[in-house]
């Protein structure tokens, strides 16, 4: 073979053999192929599992009692957002048992065929999860995912350093400069922008999207900086006054300082529901599913939950919590959304968020 | 057996040397250009809908790089790198040419200066972030001092970012110049003295241009990497600002681009070999 | 030297360590968020020794430079031996490209890595973190030693090869001794280097194969407590006690 013939066939096969991060087989076939994996038993209970979970989200002995029970050795990481934990996944890190994407993040585990299918012979705690959080639009007949927490990304401030804000209106409001932060997340902060003007936080037209813009840039010059979780001790030390934040971090952050309180802006915000899936490439997926099956027990879920005071979708557990937070009403509802697989449209996005960066 | 070998290589003196440089040599060709090459390759094809590749040719990942707010970064990260340069520079090299005229103490300022240079990169920019807190140190100091009432916003602001990289890269301008000052014949600057040159006329004239070496690749050292940096701006920039190594590393985690990532990546690493052959041609006019 | 000077370097210096200086000394302060001098203690060190994972990324950054200093080391003084002492085709290219990877920005370097390990499928862990580091770190190695065989008088081996030696036993017993303090230099920068890696690391590691640098990224971005001061000030101490060994070493046979 001359040169030009063995370039060609290198660059054919490295073309050729580019991963694709996409599923292999169809909607259709697969859903099939789910199903017949589902019914399948597995083996014994593993020595080990490795849990991929965000940072705060278990009680502080939940780990640790689960591997006394089980015998089962586990390895905790965390992360700070779903997009790490997909960016981890989806180059394929392979050694995770048990991921908890939000809801669109699920979407785009199904998508790329890592979530594994649920075999709900070993749920036998199943029974405990309220009808509400069954079957969701992400995961039809929870093939796919257990129910985790639920909470709303709204505004944690100091009560006794501002008044009460309403609407996301008060970031943009100078009389706070330098003490109110925004997440570290696109979503999260253009979502915000658009429900401020009345629009979908999943949305893809672009002149909602270009308002959102403008209004995220005028609110950049009164931050702080965009931190996420980790603003939490920033808001006990006073050195941030307004931050947005996930419900029950704030929470939990007024263990520490009461003086920290939360609203629902006006205009509302986001609704999240967190599942616990598998990916397909778990090595230990029977211990997997004890670890589900074990936080669907009343009592632990109630434990893990009033730590980190999110809601809960288990009926049982909600009678045996000490400050359950109530599922929004109708009317609240009307004001919250839950985010969406933005699709191809993630590139856009993050156009938008790159530029309110850099701005 | 021995001698046979030897006999051997004696008769192929290339084959010694490959022998050699085999091992090594295959590991960086796969390890290092090899990766490249393959990032060479995903910065023209289409970006799949969930991150990775998609088979085929396309130019959208650099025709996107044209985007104004793209050009904006790479000129921010670029006057960033040029400022951190030029500062290191002016606090830099005084102090190389003192520890030249340090006599004993030599030993013991060199070490002081090749310390910060080793350690952790992350240990220093967090003892920054101590520092820089609106409830860290300098803060409390002033406001206990009493000189200010509130503390000043110093974290997350680009001024954090400027006074991190300065700080980081600082060692690295003083341990070049220093190493060229050194190697000035001290016979010049006497000629030159013995000719009637006042000391700041000797200082110009001879002890600059001849650590001119030095000079050029302390600023190198401290260029690049200040110009790849993102660690810095990652930590004291609190998000709000992007230089061109947080936007490359954004593609591979949130945004999932990985063709406009490797574009960015090929377009950062240009800049800098560019600047790097600069230092070659000026290093070699020079001797 | 002019008065100003003196105080200029005093004061830059100052500047340079003082914020590590002051990092080590808060290490001790019993407060866990003011910086109010509240007492001595020792409690935030013993806080590292019952954190798991702080121990687990301590055995990793150790397992993984310990590997990775061998490796590179090995690799690298053999390259530098060949630049040195042997003519060859392509060297004067080679001696140029050997500086690239250490002018390539740390973030290609682990991004290119990270591409490359996934279109393998290679699982990402200690062993890609290992390689990842022999990588950078070869030719740094090679610029080391280099440095030092410059200096070496050739003359030796020729006289041991004139009173009957043959090559490999001259290679042995002249050339390694002598050349022994420059390649131990080179191991423990290459180890320091690999140790605190954090931009290349990050990419290239695993689930659950977290490194100390890692984990103590992790730690200031989410909760900064002293105990962050206290492992800082572990490796500031270990940096330290490595690089005045390497200094010793390299001054000694001067």
């Amino acid at each position: 073979m001359n040169r030009r013939e063995l370039i060609a066939l290198g660059l054919g096969s490295l073309l050729a053999a580019c991963r694709q991060l996409r599923d292999t087989l169809t909607p259709e076939q697969r859903t099939a192929a789910d199903a017949a994996e589902a019914a399948e038993p597995l083996g014994p209970i593993e020595k080990r599992l490795s849990i991929y979970n965000w940072s705060d989200y278990v009680a502080p002995d939940t780990i640790s009692n689960f591997e006394k029970e089980f015998g089962v050795k586990v390895t905790y990481d965390v992360y700070e957002s779903n997009e790490e934990m997909l960016a981890k996944l989806l180059t394929g890190a392979t050694g995770y048992d048990l991921v908890f994407p939000s809801s669109y993040a699920v979407s785009v585990l199904k998508a790329v065929g890592i979530a594994s299918p649920i075999h709900r012979q070993y749920l036998t705690n199943w029974g405990n999860i309220a009808p509400l959080f069954l079957d969701p639009p992400f995961d039809p007949g929870n093939a796919h995912t257990v129910p985790w927490q639920w909470g709303i990304t709204g505004i944690a401030f100091r009560s006794d350093k501002v008044d009460a804000p309403d609407s996301w209106a008060v970031l943009q409001d100078a009389r706070y400069r330098g003490k109110m932060t925004q997440m570290d997340d696109g979503r999260d902060v253009i979502g915000s922008w658009l429900r401020y003007r009345g629009h979908s936080l999943n949305s893809e037209d672009s002149d909602e999207l270009a308002h959102a813009k403008l209004d995220a840039i005028a609110a950049k010059k009164n931050l702080k900086a965009y931190i996420s979780a980790p603003v939490k001790g920033q808001l006990i030390s006073g050195d941030v006054w307004i931050a947005q934040l996930w419900n029950g971090d704030a929470t939990q952050a007024k263990v520490e300082q009461p003086n920290i309180a939360y609203v629902v802006p006006k205009e509302g915000c986001t609704i999240w529901e967190d599942s616990l899936v598998i990916p397909r490439s778990a090595p230990h997926k029977r211990a997997a599913h004890e670890f589900m099956n074990y936080i669907l027990r009343p009592d632990v879920q109630a434990t893990i939950s009033d730590f980190t005071g999110y809601g809960t979708p288990n009926a049982a557990a909600l009678k045996l919590m000490q400050h359950p937070v109530p599922y929004p009403t109708a009317d609240e509802l009307r004001r919250l959304e839950l985010q969406v697989d933005l699709g191809r449209d993630t590139a856009v996005w993050d156009q938008i968020w790159t530029e309110i960066k850099s701005a | 057996m021995r001698r046979r070998l030897l006999a051997w290589l004696a008769r192929r003196p290339e084959a010694e040397a490959w022998a050699l440089l085999g091992p090594g040599t295959l590991w960086m060709i796969v390890f290092f250009i090899v990766p490249v090459v393959v990032m060479c390759a995903y910065s023209f094809m289409p970006r799949g809908t969930y991150g990775g590749v998609d088979p085929g040719f396309t130019l959208e990942a650099y025709a996107r790089f044209l985007h104004p707010v793209y050009l904006v970064i790479l000129e921010r990260t670029f006057v960033i790198a040029v400022l951190t340069t030029a500062f290191c520079v002016l606090a830099g090299y005084p102090v190389a040419y003192a520890i030249t005229r340090s006599g004993k103490w030599r030993t013991l300022l060199l070490f002081l200066v090749v310390l910060p240079f080793w350690t952790s990169f992350l240990v220093r920019t967090f003892a920054m972030i101590f520092l820089m807190r609106d409830t860290g140190l300098v803060n409390s100091w002033l406001m206990g001092l009493g000189i200010i009432k509130q503390p000043i916003e110093m974290l997350y602001t680009p001024f954090a970012v400027f006074a991190g990289l300065v700080y980081g890269y600082l060692p690295f301008l003083i341990l070049p110049v220093y190493a060229s000052l050194e190697k000035i014949d001290p016979s010049l600057l006497e000629a030159a003295e013995v000719l009637g040159a006042k000391p700041a006329a000797r200082f110009w004239r001879v002890t600059l241009p001849l650590s001119g070496p030095g000079l050029v690749a302390g600023s190198l050292l401290v260029f690049i990497p200040a110009l790849g940096s993102f660690l810095t701006s990652d930590l004291l920039g609190g998000a709000k600002g992007l230089l061109v190594g947080n936007l490359i590393q954004n593609q591979f985690s949130t945004a999932r681009n990985w063709p406009f990532g490797s574009a960015a990546s090929l377009i950062l690493m240009t800049l800098v070999l560019v600047a790097a052959l600069l230092y070659l041609r000026v290093g070699r006019e020079r001797e | 030297m002019p008065r100003w000077l003196v105080a200029f370097t005093a004061i830059v210096l100052f500047l340079m360590h003082l914020p590590v200086l002051v990092l080590v000394a808060f290490s001790f302060n019993a407060s866990k968020f003011s910086v109010n001098w509240t007492g001595f203690t020792l409690h935030w060190y013993q806080r590292l020794l019952e954190r798991e994972d702080i121990l687990a990324a301590l055995r990793a950054s150790l397992i993984v430079g310990v590997s990775a200093t061998v490796i590179a080391t090995a690799f690298g003084t053999l390259i530098a031996l060949a630049l040195a002492r042997h003519r060859f085709r392509g060297r004067t290219l080679y001696e140029g490209l050997i500086y690239v990877p250490i002018v390539t920005p740390e973030i290609v370097t682990g991004i290119s890595l990270l591409i490359l390990f996934v279109f393998l499928r290679v699982p990402l862990g200690l062993g890609t973190i290992v390689i990842a580091h022999v990588a950078f770190s070869i030719s740094f190695v090679v610029v080391v030693v280099l440095s030092r065989l410059a200096g070496m008088d050739e003359t030796l081996e020729e006289a041991a090869m004139t009173l009957g030696a043959d090559e490999i036993t001259a290679f042995w017993k002249i050339t390694v001794p002598l050349l022994w303090p420059g390649i131990i230099s080179a191991a423990l920068l290459t180890f320091i280097l690999s140790f605190d890696d954090f931009v290349i690391t990050s990419f290239v590691a695993g689930s659950g194969s977290s490194t100390l640098p890692l984990i103590i990224y992790s730690m200031v971005r989410r909760n900064v407590e002293p105990s962050i001061n206290a492992i800082s000030t572990v490796i500031v101490i270990g940096t330290s006690i490595l690089l005045y060994v390497a200094e010793k070493l390299t001054r000694e046979s001067a």
